[in-house]
């Protein structure tokens, strides 16, 4: 067969059809950008929070895993021996709380409305003195208002409860896959963006990279080592008293301390209402202030924890610690809230240390020297 | 030969690779050939354009490079008459900027490329975290940097003695008239 035949009609009609086809499609992907854009947002709607919780468990497991490799085993081998004595721990946790969960949650379940009746009783007490001294206040219906918004609170907690369980349930299997994967391949990740670095800023970009890496690293193990010793003191206070539910309570003020000014704050609330209502205004209900204020929050948190483990540089101002709480709640409820204030930290330590390098070092001027007699 | 028999019976691939050559180089001869390996995984390989700045005098300085091949030059810029005064010219096998390994500090020369070039890159962050993992590997590294830092700084000290001395007999001899 000849090489160059003229096109039959056939051919020609199956290049238009191409040619059309092309142009075509190439309009179609033009008007669906927004389309695509908005495809990829709600794929990747949900993996914000496992890619983040993966990285703190990344930073919070090299250390263990540097460890076990320096004993000349390989890093996947190490990294799952150390998944293998986490998820042991875990489990031995769990087999420990388990029982005492369950019957603390179902006696919590029952004692919900009755402290909640008990702290409406209170309100009335209150109205009631306010009423006397101040007549204006006759419309106002405190103890009603209190309790609808109450029995609002415990119907919206439950269902939300379930929900947030299956969301956890996910997390589980994302995390410890993605933290895995950090861990084995971070560093080549890493390599990898930064080898596409133009030439000029190389080297910065690769100090820098290793600079904030660094500071983020102590920073979140700083924070989850505080929150985590915060707990066990509250927790050993509590326990020497008569109140109920103290590992709850221990682990709610653990987390709570992870946002500062704030979460202290709000970590001790339920403690105090507990005590209030089924201990009284006695001396173990002094005590427990004490744990709560002076002890975990005075002297072991600000005067021990903080120095040692935490720079001054990650200090957020307030108003941007509340606002990161604000928007940390409008995106992923309860606990975007939890993890606004240290997202809000990990930003501002990366800023920082691009300023400090920028002042320590000109900046290098970019750009390929153009050709020059010489 | 066929290429794909060539290709087969290849003289010595070993001589192509990166941890070959970077036993060549005099900082890494107390390194094993595991050792290279590993120090393959640790090193960046870039590639620069002819004519193309490395670094400029006074940029942030964290590491070394190795020249793998092409030609580079280390120069001094005036900035008052806009001329540069060549300090050395350098070629495959090199090695350039040792001194800010270890200690961060200033690039105290410029480096541009004369040739399309392919340069090895070392650094400062690269380093500590081998020296925290692999302390055994840092630490023959960090000799055979020491040796040739020492080399040079012995070199560097004989050089000022002698440039001493001419000093000394040129103010006698521009003395002696009088």
């Amino acid at each position: 067969m000849p090489y160059s035949k003229p096109h039959t009609r056939a051919q020609l009609f199956l290049t238009y059809l191409v040619f059309t086809g092309a142009i075509a499609t190439g309009l179609a992907l033009f008007t669906s950008a927004s389309t695509i854009l908005n495809l990829i947002r709600s794929s990747t709607e949900g993996l914000f929070l496992p890619l983040l919780l993966a990285l703190i468990v990344t930073f919070l497991l090299e250390p263990p895993v540097r460890i076990i490799e320096r004993y000349g085993i390989s890093r996947t081998a190490s990294i799952f021996l150390v998944f293998l004595l986490v998820t042991l721990a875990m489990f031995l946790a769990a087999n420990w709380i388990a029982p005492q969960w369950h019957s603390m949650w179902t006696s919590l379940e029952a004692d919900i409305p009755r402290y909640l009746s008990r702290f409406v009783g209170f309100l009335k007490d209150l109205q009631a003195s306010l009423q006397s001294r101040f007549p204006i206040l006759e419309t106002y219906d405190l103890p009603s208002k209190a309790k609808t918004f109450g029995e609002h609170l415990v119907a919206g907690t439950v269902p939300q409860l379930h929900r947030s369980a299956l969301r956890i349930g996910s997390l589980l299997i994302l995390v410890p896959l993605f933290s895995f994967f950090f861990l084995r391949d971070g560093r080549r990740i890493l390599r990898a963006a930064l080898s596409l670095v133009p030439n000029r800023h190389f080297e910065m970009a690769h100090d820098l990279s290793y600079l904030v890496t660094r500071q983020l690293a102590q920073f979140i193990r700083g924070r989850i080592f505080e929150a985590a010793i915060v707990a066990l003191v509250v927790g050993i206070g509590l326990s020497l008293t008569d109140l109920r539910y103290v590992p709850f309570l221990a682990l709610f003020a653990g987390v709570t301390n992870l946002i500062p000014y704030v979460g202290p704050l709000i970590g001790l609330v339920p403690g105090i209402l507990i005590a209030l209502v089924d201990l009284g205004m006695g001396g173990q209900f002094w005590w427990i202030v004490i744990v709560y204020f002076l002890i975990a929050q005075v002297l072991v948190d600000s005067f021990i924890l903080i120095p040692i483990l935490i720079s001054r540089v990650s200090n957020l101002h307030p108003l941007w610690v509340i606002l990161a709480i604000i928007m940390g709640g409008k995106l992923y409820g309860v606990l975007g809230m939890i993890i606004g204030v240290p997202v809000a930290s990990i930003i501002k330590i990366a800023i920082l240390e691009v300023r400090q390098y920028r002042r320590n070092f000109a900046l290098p001027e970019s750009g390929l020297e153009p050709e020059r007699p010489h | 030969m066929n290429p794909l028999w060539s290709n087969i019976f290849r003289k010595n691939p070993e001589e192509d690779s990166l941890a070959h050559f970077l036993g060549t180089v005099p900082v890494f001869s107390e390194l094993g050939k595991r050792d290279l390996v590993l120090l393959e995984r640790l090193v960046h390989c870039r590639h620069y354009r002819a004519n193309e700045t490395i670094f400029e005098e006074g940029d942030p300085g964290s590491g070394m490079y190795l020249l793998r091949s092409g030609q580079i030059r280390i120069y001094l810029r005036h900035r008052e008459s806009h001329s540069e005064e060549d300090l050395t010219r350098l070629g495959p096998g090199d090695f350039f900027g040792e001194t800010t390994l270890t200690a961060p500090s200033n690039r105290t020369a410029a480096a541009r490329t004369l040739e399309p070039t392919e340069l090895v890159g070392l650094f400062r962050a690269d380093l500590l975290e081998t020296a925290q993992k692999y302390p055994a590997v840092a630490n023959k590294i960090l000799l055979g940097l020491t040796r040739v830092v020492s080399e040079r700084l012995q070199a560097a000290g004989y050089e000022i003695r002698r440039l001493h001395q001419v000093n000394e007999q040129l103010v006698a001899k521009i003395e002696e008239p009088k």
